[in-house]
């Protein structure tokens, strides 16, 4: 697409002021390329990956652990060499990419959700409610995030057939996560509404008779979304790592679905003898995801940050 | 006349997305010393900036183009920022509209008072503590000494005013930059801060430039006034002639706009439109397309400055050429 | 005036106070008492129909306090606001204060807070008309939305923009077509000009008052510029610290105050048409509404004030058009003003 059709596509965003900061923050843009070419292709894994990695049967005992660039007993090319189950590696990664950011997506999703509610009720009617969610969320935070996942994870293992956990693995994986992340986005919230329910076009709609549900949801809350979203971003490569961390202690996603955590666990045992590839390069392949998240979103939070503009 | 301040051909401009936008626009205008100079103008018309200028404290975007901004005879706007800092405050200094922005909140009214009057003049701390102690009670703080130990947050609006004002008399100024010193204040306050000021400029022969958009302020303290309008200076006199009878029509215009407390069940005269903004000006006299007695050359030519009674307009009305003419 | 008065709105002994206090972790460590701030302290007052009743006074004086209690956002702690005769205290339901709130509208101070910054302006002035279910979306609500913009001064064509792409005083019109769009009564418009240049200030007014006239608008005006409530009331009230100090109609005490008050307010206000003239000055600051004075609450800044003053609480005199609370006008004290004001009292005095 040419850059005046692009222009044209995004209308008045493109002359606003955040894409004019955007076009000229070359580091911006390159976050932003990274992250979208690894998005496209995790959730184009089935069309990309040569090999099925959630298939056992595609997988050649005979061909595993070869290095990157080799070639199978059958003939098959391993670009990135295979895992100690005969995996392509390359098949692996981009499945195990998309498993990551289904998760991270997603946890961010339930999160942010969670919380953004949880902080407009708590921070426009005040009191008891208040109270409540505040302490609830003071007491989550006392707690390491990981420690929560564990938790839930722990839980939910013990509660349910194993069969059906691992069926679930990924909703429960999601669940624990964005339990571990709502309390930023609530408090959050709660600052911004405290400020914005005193604003003049709150009183406004209260004059007219508008109803306090349709005050929250179409008056206070596109208000507070641009912090919202600089933490989204920031928490996705955060939910991200979690995922990989609680996946390489074993706790996460079972190994026959692969998530880019899963695979450096797995290859971890194989390290000290020399197969580095099987932890190297889904390992490196997170940093990159995270740093590009990570990288973008900060940017993000000074793009909107009105005392940084100059 | 000698002028203690003297700008010249003042012109700012703000960059911003690599396009260039005039702020202020071929400003010049002299205060003697002991004088109270009255700017006015409405929001956006670039009175503030140019009381920014003048101390030295314009930030980017925002930078002087052209023009000489002379102190004393000396220039002032090619000083480095150290030179600047050792006469801000000591020779020129500055009361702005919100007293919290000038006030530190984290030290007591003693210490900033003191830490000023030692950073400029050759005190002990005995004699520093001194001095702010008889600043407070000419400011009218009651019990001024007690008062040297408390901290702003501890004081009302209008008691935090009188300290900036004790502050920037604190080293004996010849000009003070005064931006909207009381806009933030109830009438009652307002009036008494005014007259403090007056008072004390009177007292000491301080020069003052008073940036305001309020007439009545003007009214009550200005020797002479000048008006701004999109960035120019459109017109300058002595404050009780130009208040009467007015050259400029925007002049004019601004003063029939306010409403009259004697005069009620009048329509208040209007003036069309709205000022035009920076990033798109107006050609010729910026203020033709809402003049009601615009003349053809007003749209390409701009105004020169003609001497009309007393006062200095830049208008083409005031044109001797064209009035002779006409 | 001394016709019978169609009575729009009535306040009655309104009282508005709020609770202060540190926290109770707080007052139970230091031992502090709970403080109570009287904002607004037994404030009574008619609007007749059609006309400008004026609320002025300094800031914290209560008079947006009251402007709230009667736009139903501030819940009084005594008294009763009546509205078409109708005690709004006694409403139970959203539902049943819908025609209430259909009829009475708000214009605030400022024009950059007023305004949804994320709404168009077209969806800003339907909402009043879609809330009360006037008219569906369609046709002719778009219709209805330029025309009100129209009315206001602005073109059909800023529907669509947001509110930052206006100026100050177009997003006072802004707020005046919200205002307006659901055809209401009563308009309650705190300090609708005060953060505006005064060319703008003078657009407004003048809508404003075009606007009275066309519809039969009556308005509540809060404002603390005395010029502007010259210009507009017909009707005014001075406060002083949660009270009225003296009301009545505009022109009788504009040209001939009675309150020590009221008349030191109007001597302060500097007039660009009359240039440093002589003028008594209002000493002292307004107490704290905390520990509001005994007796009358002016006394400490008063010229006028005796032991009585301190002591006993004024009640409201009539004299002529005008309510005043103020002992030293009950008892003859009041001494007369200087020539320019003499020269008013003396015309309006013959007209009496």
């Amino acid at each position: 697409m040419s850059l005046i059709a692009l222009r044209h596509a995004l209308g008045g965003f493109w002359e606003s002021d955040l894409a004019y900061r955007f076009r000229r923050s070359p580091v911006a843009i390159l976050a932003a390329l990274v992250g979208l070419a690894l998005l496209v292709a995790a959730m184009g894994a089935p069309v990309l990956a040569p090999y099925d990695a959630f298939d056992p049967a595609a997988a050649n005992a005979a061909d595993a652990r070869l290095p990157p660039a080799s070639e199978g007993m059958f003939g098959d090319y391993y670009t990135l060499g295979t895992d100690p189950q005969g995996r392509d590696m390359l098949s692996a990664m981009l499945y195990g990419l998309r498993t990551s950011l289904v998760v991270g997506l997603a946890s961010v999703a339930a999160a942010a959700l969670a919380g953004v509610l949880l902080g407009l009720m708590a921070g426009y009617f005040g009191g008891v409610l208040d109270a409540f969610i505040m302490r609830a969320a003071d007491v989550q935070l006392s707690f390491p995030a990981i420690l929560i996942a564990l938790l839930i994870d722990g839980v939910a293992r013990t509660a349910m057939p194993a069969a059906l956990h691992a069926e679930l693995a990924v909703p429960i994986l999601i669940a624990a996560i964005a339990a571990s992340f709502w309390v930023q986005y609530a408090r959050t919230v709660r600052g911004l509404v405290l400020v914005e329910r005193g604003r003049d076009y709150v009183l406004a709609a209260k004059v007219t008779g508008v109803s306090t549900p349709r005050i929250l949801l179409s008056h206070i809350l596109p208000n507070v979304l641009g912090p919202v979203l600089v933490i989204a971003t920031i928490n996705l490569a955060l939910a991200i790592l979690t995922e990989s961390t609680l996946s390489f202690l074993g706790v996460g996603l079972p190994s026959t679905q692969p998530s880019l955590g899963s695979l450096v666990r797995i290859g971890n045992e194989f390290v000290f003898s020399g197969d580095w590839w099987i932890s190297a390069l889904p390992g490196l392949l997170l940093v990159l995801l995270s740093l590009s998240v990570n990288i973008f979103g900060d940017w993000l939070r000074d793009a909107l940050n009105p005392k940084l503009a100059s | 006349m000698s002028a203690l301040l003297k700008v010249e051909g003042l012109r700012v401009e703000i960059a911003r997305r690599g396009r260039v936008m005039t702020a202020i626009d071929d400003v010049s205008f002299e205060i003697a010393a002991g004088e109270i100079l009255g700017v006015v103008g409405e929001s956006g018309a670039g009175k503030s900036v140019t009381g920014t200028a003048v101390l030295g404290l314009l930030e980017r975007p925002a930078f002087q183009a052209a023009g000489r901004i002379l102190f004393d005879g000396r220039r002032i706007d090619t000083l480095d920022e150290d030179a600047m800092r050792a006469l801000r405050g000591r020779e020129i200094a500055a009361v702005f509209q919100d007293p919290l922005t000038s006030l530190d909140p984290l030290m007591t009214i003693g210490d900033q008072l003191t830490e000023t009057i030692r950073t400029h003049l050759d005190l002990t701390q005995a004699e520093a503590v001194e001095r702010a102690a008889r600043l407070l009670a000419e400011v009218g703080i009651p019990a001024p000494r007690e008062r040297l130990a408390s901290y702003p947050h501890e004081m009302s609006g209008g008691m935090r005013q009188r300290v900036v004002l004790a502050l920037a008399f604190s080293c004996e100024p010849r000009l003070i930059i005064a931006d909207e010193p009381t806009t933030a204040l109830d009438v009652s306050i307002q009036a008494q801060i005014l007259d403090l000021l007056r008072a004390m400029c009177r007292e000491r022969g301080t020069a003052v430039m008073l940036v305001t958009h309020d007439m009545g302020v003007i009214a009550e303290v200005a020797d002479r006034v000048a008006v701004m309008y999109a960035g120019r200076l459109v017109e300058v006199g002595p404050t009780q002639s130009l208040l009467a009878e007015a050259a400029h029509p925007y002049t004019r215009g601004l003063m029939g706009s306010i409403p009259d407390m004697h005069r009620r069940d009048v329509e208040l005269a209007q003036i069309p439109g709205s000022m035009p903004r920076p990033d798109a000006p107006v050609p010729g006299c910026a203020f033709h397309p809402r003049c009601g007695q615009a003349l053809p050359r007003c749209a390409v030519e701009r105004p020169l400055t003609f001497t009309a009674g007393a006062s200095e307009v830049a208008c083409w009305l005031a044109d001797p050429a064209a009035r002779s003419a006409a | 005036m001394n016709g019978v008065k169609d009575t729009i709105l009535s306040v009655d002994r309104l009282t508005v106070r709020f609770d202060a206090s540190p926290p109770l972790l707080k007052r139970l460590v230091t031992g502090a008492g709970r403080r109570t701030v009287h904002a607004v302290e037994e404030v009574e007052f008619e609007v007749a129909r059609g006309s400008t009743f004026a609320l002025v006074g300094e800031s914290g004086c209560g008079k947006s306090t009251i402007a709230r209690a009667i736009a139903g956002i501030q819940r009084p702690s005594g008294g009763s606001v009546s509205f078409m005769g109708v005690d709004i205290a006694g409403f139970r339901t959203r539902h049943a204060a819908m025609p209430y709130r259909r009829n009475l509208q708000m214009i605030f101070q400022d024009p950059y807070a007023s305004l949804n910054p994320r709404w168009r302006v077209g969806r800003i002035i339907a909402e009043p008309i879609l809330t009360h279910g006037l008219m569906t979306r369609g046709a002719a609500l778009t219709a209805r939305v330029a025309e009100l913009l129209e009315t206001v001064g602005l073109s059909p064509g800023d529907t669509a923009k947001f509110p930052h792409q206006f100026s100050g005083g177009q997003r006072q019109r802004i707020s005046i077509a919200r205002a307006l769009a659901a055809n209401p009564a009563f308009v309650v418009c705190d300090e609708p000009t005060s953060a505006l240049d005064v060319s703008v200030q003078a657009q407004i007014l003048n809508l404003m008052r075009r606007l009275q006239r066309e519809r039969g608008l009556t308005y509540l005006l809060i404002s603390h510029n005395l010029a502007v409530v010259a210009h507009m009331a017909d009707d005014m009230g001075v406060m002083y610290l949660g009270r009225l100090v003296e009301q009545g109609d505009a022109g009788q005490i504009l040209g001939r105050p009675l309150h020590p008050y009221t008349r030191l307010l109007l001597d302060t206000v500097p007039d660009p048409r009359a240039p440093k003239r002589d003028r008594a000055r209002l000493a002292g600051e307004v107490p704290s509404p905390l520990a509001p004075p005994t007796g009358c609450a002016f006394h400490p800044r008063c010229p006028l004030a005796n032991a009585r003053c301190a002591r006993e609480r004024p009640l409201p005199i009539r004299v002529e058009a005008a309510l005043v609370a103020c002992h030293a006008v009950e008892e003859g004290r009041l001494p007369s003003r200087p020539p320019a004001a003499q020269q008013s009292f003396a015309t309006s005095g013959d007209a009496a």
